[in-house]
């Protein structure tokens, strides 16, 4: 630490200010590894595995999903614990174990599929058990998916007696988007979005399935038992 | 071109991207900032080369916040935006496409990435497709002979046939008020882009209002306004075409001029930029890489410029500190050009030695 | 700015020293200034990430938000910053006297006065007024009872320092501009370190020197940005230590570091400032000032509701008539109590000084619209300024601010002007009422008015803050819960 004191003075001395910056920050590391070698935080274990947490999220979701809401879902409705990073490899994992030991497991979380090139769609979990068409993602499938997976959150809500607020207040943040469920302020009333997402959806749906019905067609001719669950193209294995 | 390439050497270049494109207006007069944008010097790395302090860095803090809102308005086949948007330009409900661009079947390389980006904008302008808001586009624009690829935040298309650009930004709009050094640097940042796509699917189909979404007051909650970039476009277009008439700037410089960042040393470095005219003004300083270089260079060499405009334009016609106070000395030998002035300021310099007295 | 102040940085340039804007402190100084410098998390609209505060140069308190994207830190750091501004506020402005006048009115013995470094040091103030002025202290996002009512008095010194001459939050940097000239530019000037590198650099070193030394990363800025370098060296892993260990040593340690240069360099500039004699003006103001703490103080006690978000549209064109007015009778006043300010005005036309060569003290004409002749003696001044004023213009003498004179010819270095009233009410103008020949006189076109006459504004154009028209924004439920992102 001595050395790197002096390093600082000489190089702030002759005006090498971003090396007395880099060597300072340097500095600020080294004395601070040497007064806090201490507590490591402790990593608890979870009670349900991660794959088994976004499989239940997914189920009540009922379509292709995005980490941060599959997180937020399994937060606020199971009360689970889990951060977006643990979601990264899971299908990069999945895959791995169903091109070991297919169809060894009972379901897989797999990949939904652009409907244009049948290529994974970025950051989208989806489950294996669903109908090919379920998994495909056309241009008005992000917003269907939406509308349908906040339908069946409201479903859900309505069923349940004991409900946290975080539920409700994960329902009120998806109504604020959908015109006429809710103005995102309090908590939402579930029987209005379901009203009001069904309104939507009605609108969209019939394009949407067609396109998802042509593009599951497209991939049951062409793509094999993986690249039906993971995707085609050579990205299949990295990041979901 | 090959001139730019020789400039340059065996050092790999410096990406442009909107920001730096935009960058390029903050001062058009200067030769020095053209010849080193256009041969695509990496300005940090010359700067760090010469132990300047690099200032131009962005904090991890906000570049986090930053992705954290674009990730939120993006959310759920962007349905923050969707909203936004069938409010702002009265979007029909059932134009709510959303497509990922970056989805370009496992292709992660940026030419075929422009490629799928081309054919669904050019398929979406002729109707075909169902696409409203096309997500990580990544577009193509030709600076001083290099293709550069920009990649805006959103592209929205709306019925009647017209693209706008969508920026995210996440500094607060309070009380309906914004920073406006901000919202004119995401302007600036915009036009590029807009510039872009207009070269892809012509001038008329592209807006040239661009929607700003920021979050609202204190919140997460994103909102949004249009910001007209009329004239950004111009200035943007002056000066891209200045860089493609770089030319005859080149032929003014040293025949055997380089600026090889890697093979070169400190001191060929600081001479070879010294060989390239500039033109120091203190705006330079939030604009340009190089400001404390030039800075230092202006005062060494006196220049009026390097103290601000309001000098520059008060003292008019006189470059240096020296000619200036010798104007202001009576007795001293002046210019017929400069009568005038040296009347004023032998005046002021009077004024002012009373005044203190 | 004029062509004296770019003559005097060019000299300033070239003598590698600043050089005096002025000769006396334009600005009021408080007995005890409240030093605040603040600082905020980058990216940020209103995430306070630590300050250093207090009226002790040797004894600053630090506060820290160890973890800045907390919200419940967040407003335990507000809580605190309350527990210092708050006490020193109350008890400033709680000590009133009553002013006899026609309508008698409420003005505190003295005033608080906040300094920050920067203007963005005061904007961001502000954000921090407005961000917990509508804060509920009951009820499901209740916060300590500090937090609004700091948003409050935050907000209500913020709006004031918008208002030229105002002493109750200012600027540094803006302080030292309006007292010295320094040889580098205007964007330059507004870090606190390079502009008092010009003015008072440290031994052994010249202006640009030690002002240069502003560039080196061991000189932080003076906020309430901070250097994403730093950021990233060094703020990241403290705040990270403290979300695994719980513990705020890293935080305010390497806030510290950031902070207290800039601590020590405000106390140094108010050190300089306070070695100038305050002008006439500059006290003149700080009663104003009083008398607006008063009012305010005043509008809580009596339970008034906390400033609106927005003003009416009626308001805003009121408020911008008021800022415009202050601003003139601020340039005006500086003007008339400094000759090194009035120089700047001669240079460019708009004021004149010379000696009287000529007096005709028997002139009496009809004045337009009158009936009886009255005395209108003329005075010629020879000058050697480059009077820029017309015939018929309106002047005022700073060494005779209550009387005006219209000027009536000009020639080749020679201005005649006609006095026109504060002569008496005799036929022939009172013993020394008029300039004498001799005399050496300066006059100009700017009237310092409604400052050195009333210290209060009329009653219908007081802010509603301060007891005139009630606001017509009422902060809802929606304030109180305002999720702080
Ligand atoms: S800093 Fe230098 S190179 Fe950059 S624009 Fe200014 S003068 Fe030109």
């Amino acid at each position: 630490m001595g050395k790197l004191r002096k390093a600082i003075r000489q190089a702030t001395a002759a005006g090498r200010h971003a090396e007395a910056r880099a060597l300072r920050a340097r500095l600020r590391e080294a004395e601070r590894q040497w007064d806090a070698e201490v507590e490591q935080p402790a990593t608890q274990p979870p009670l349900v595995p991660v794959r088994e947490q976004v499989h239940r999220a997914l189920t009540l979701l009922g379509a292709p999903t995005a980490a941060r809401m599959i997180v937020a879902v399994d937060e606020s409705f199971f009360g689970g614990q889990m951060a977006n990073t643990q979601l990264t490899s899971l299908r990069r994992d999945e895959e791995k174990s169903y091109r070991s030991a297919p169809g060894a497991r009972p379901y897989y979380l797999c990949a939904a599929l652009t409907s244009e090139l049948l290529s994974p769609a970025r950051g989208l979990l989806a489950l294996s058990t669903w109908a090919l068409p379920q998994r495909i993602i056309g241009p008005l499938s992000p917003r269907t998916d939406f509308l349908t997976s906040a339908v069946r959150l409201a479903e859900h809500l309505m069923r349940l007696d004991d409900v946290s607020p975080g539920a409700f207040r994960l329902l009120g943040q998806l109504a604020q988007n959908i015109p006429g469920a809710g103005d995102g302020f309090g908590p939402a009333d579930p029987a209005k979005v379901i009203a009001a997402a069904g309104a939507e959806l009605a609108v969209h749906q019939e394009r949407d399935q067609m396109d998802r019905r042509e593009a599951a067609a497209r991939a049951t001719d062409r793509l094999g038992p993986v690249e039906r669950l993971f995707g085609s193209g050579i990205r299949t294995v990295r990041s979901a | 071109m090959n001139r730019l390439d020789a400039i340059r050497g065996g050092t790999p270049g410096q990406d442009h991207n909107a920001r730096s494109i935009a960058a390029l207006a903050a001062n058009p007069a200067c030769d020095r900032r053209a010849v080193l944008d256009a041969a695509a010097i990496d300005k940090p790395r010359l700067m760090r080369r010469l132990r300047f302090d690099d200032r131009w860095g962005q904090s991890p803090f906000a570049i986090q916040r930053n992705q954290q809102f674009t990730d939120l308005v993006k959310a759920n086949g962007a349905a923050h935006l969707l909203r936004l948007l069938r409010t702002l330009l009265d979007l029909p409900i059932e134009e709510a496409g959303y497509v990922n661009l970056e989805d370009a079947g496992g292709n992660e390389g940026q030419v075929a990435r422009h490629g799928h980006t081309r054919r669904v904008i050019r398929q979406t302008a002729e109707g075909r497709g169902r696409a409203t808001i096309l997500d990580r586009p990544l577009l193509r624009l030709d600076v001083a002979g290099a293709q550069v690829y920009l990649e805006p935040d959103v592209i929205a298309f709306q019925l009647g046939g017209v693209f706008h650009i969508v920026a995210i930004k996440s500094f607060a709009i309070v009380d309906d008020q914004a920073d406006t050094p901000k919202v004119s640097a995401a302007a600036r940042e915009a036009a590029v882009y807009v510039h872009a796509l207009r070269e892809l699917v012509g001038r008329d189909l592209v807006s040239h209002d661009v929607i700003l979404v920021c979050p609202r007051d204190f919140t997460n909650e994103p909102t949004a306004t249009t910001v007209d970039v009329r004239h950004q476009l111009v200035t943007l277009a002056r000066q891209l075409s200045r860089l493609t008439r770089i030319d005859t700037i080149l032929d003014r410089l040293p025949e055997n001029l380089s600026l090889d960042l890697d093979a070169l040393s400190p001191a060929q470095i600081e001479a070879a930029v010294a060989a390239v005219p500039a033109r120091y003004a203190p705006q330079c300083l939030s604009a340009c890489e190089l400001s404390h270089l030039c800075r230092r260079e202006a005062h060494d060499l006196g220049h009026l410029d390097a103290l601000g405009r309001v000098v520059r334009d008060d003292l008019g016609g006189i470059e240096s500190v020296r000619a200036a106070l010798r104007v202001a000395t009576p007795g001293e030998p002046v210019a017929d050009d400069q009568a005038e002035i040296a009347e004023r300021l032998r005046h002021v310099a009077r004024l002012y030695d009373e005044a203190v007295a | 700015m004029s062509l004296l102040h770019s003559y005097v940085k060019v000299k300033a340039r070239e003598r590698g020293r600043a050089l005096p804007r002025a000769t006396v402190r334009h600005v009021h100084l408080a007995e005890a200034p409240m030093v605040f410098v603040p600082l905020r998390l980058a990216g940020e609209a209103a995430a306070p990430l630590g300050a250093m505060v207090g009226t002790d140069p040797r004894r600053p308190t630090l506060l820290v938000v160890p973890q800045p994207r907390n919200r419940d830190l967040r407003f335990q750091f507000l809580a605190d910053l309350g527990a210092v501004l708050l006490p020193y506020i109350d008890r400033i402005s709680r000590q009133v006297e009553t002013v006899e006048a026609k309508t008698p009115f409420e003005r505190c013995l003295d005033a608080p006065q906040i300094v920050v470094p920067s203007p963005g040091g005061v904007e961001f103030a502000a954000k921090l007024g407005r961000s917990s002025r509508f804060r509920r202290t009951t009820g499901p996002y209740a916060v300590d009872p500090a937090v609004p009512m700091l948003g409050r008095w935050l907000t209500f010194l913020a709006e004031q320092s918008e208002f030229a001459g105002s002493s109750l939050m200012v600027a540094m940097t803006d302080l030292l501009t309006a007292h010295w000239v320094t040889g580098q530019s205007a964007v330059e000037d507004a870090d606190l370190a390079a502009l008092l590198g010009w003015i008072d650099p440290p031994e052994g070193l010249t202006g640009p020197e030690a002002a240069a030394l502003a560039d080196d990363p061991l000189t932080p800025p003076a906020g309430p940005d901070t250097h994403p370098e730093f950021d990233r060296q060094e703020l990241q892993k403290a705040i990270e230590h403290y979300d695994v260990t719980g513990s705020a040593t890293q935080v305010e340690e390497a806030l510290h570091g950031q902070l207290r240069p800039t601590w020590d360099r405000m106390w140094q500039a108010i050190g300089l400032l306070a070695a100038l004699k305050e002008s006439p003006g500059a006290t003149t103001r700080w009663e104003r000032d009083r008398v607006h703490v008063a009012l305010h103080r005043a509008w809580i006690d009596g339970g008034g509701l906390p400033q609106g978000k927005r003003d009416s549209a009626v308001a805003a064109a009121k408020r911008l008539a008021r800022l415009e007015a202050a601003q003139q009778s601020f340039e005006a006043t500086r003007a008339f109590d400094d000759p090194l300010v009035m120089a700047e005005y001669r240079a460019d036309g708009v004021a004149f000084a010379g000696e009287v060569v000529a007096v005709d003290l028997t002139r009496r004409i009809v004045p337009p619209g009158g009936k009886r002749e009255v005395p209108r003696p003329l005075v010629t001044i020879e000058t050697s300024d480059p009077v820029r004023l017309a015939k018929g213009k309106k002047v005022r003498s700073p060494s005779r601010p209550r009387q005006s004179a219209t000027i009536t010819s000009l020639a080749d270095r020679m201005v005649t002007v006609q006095i026109d009233d504060g002569m008496g009410r005799g036929s022939q103008p009172a013993e020394g009422s008029v300039p004498g020949v001799g005399t050496v006189i300066c006059y100009t076109e700017l009237d310092p008015g409604e400052s050195r006459r009333a210290p209060l504004p009329p009653r219908e154009e007081t802010p509603w803050t301060h007891g005139g028209p009630p606001p017509d924004y009422v902060p809802t439920d929606d304030d109180a819960a305002e999720p702080w992102s």
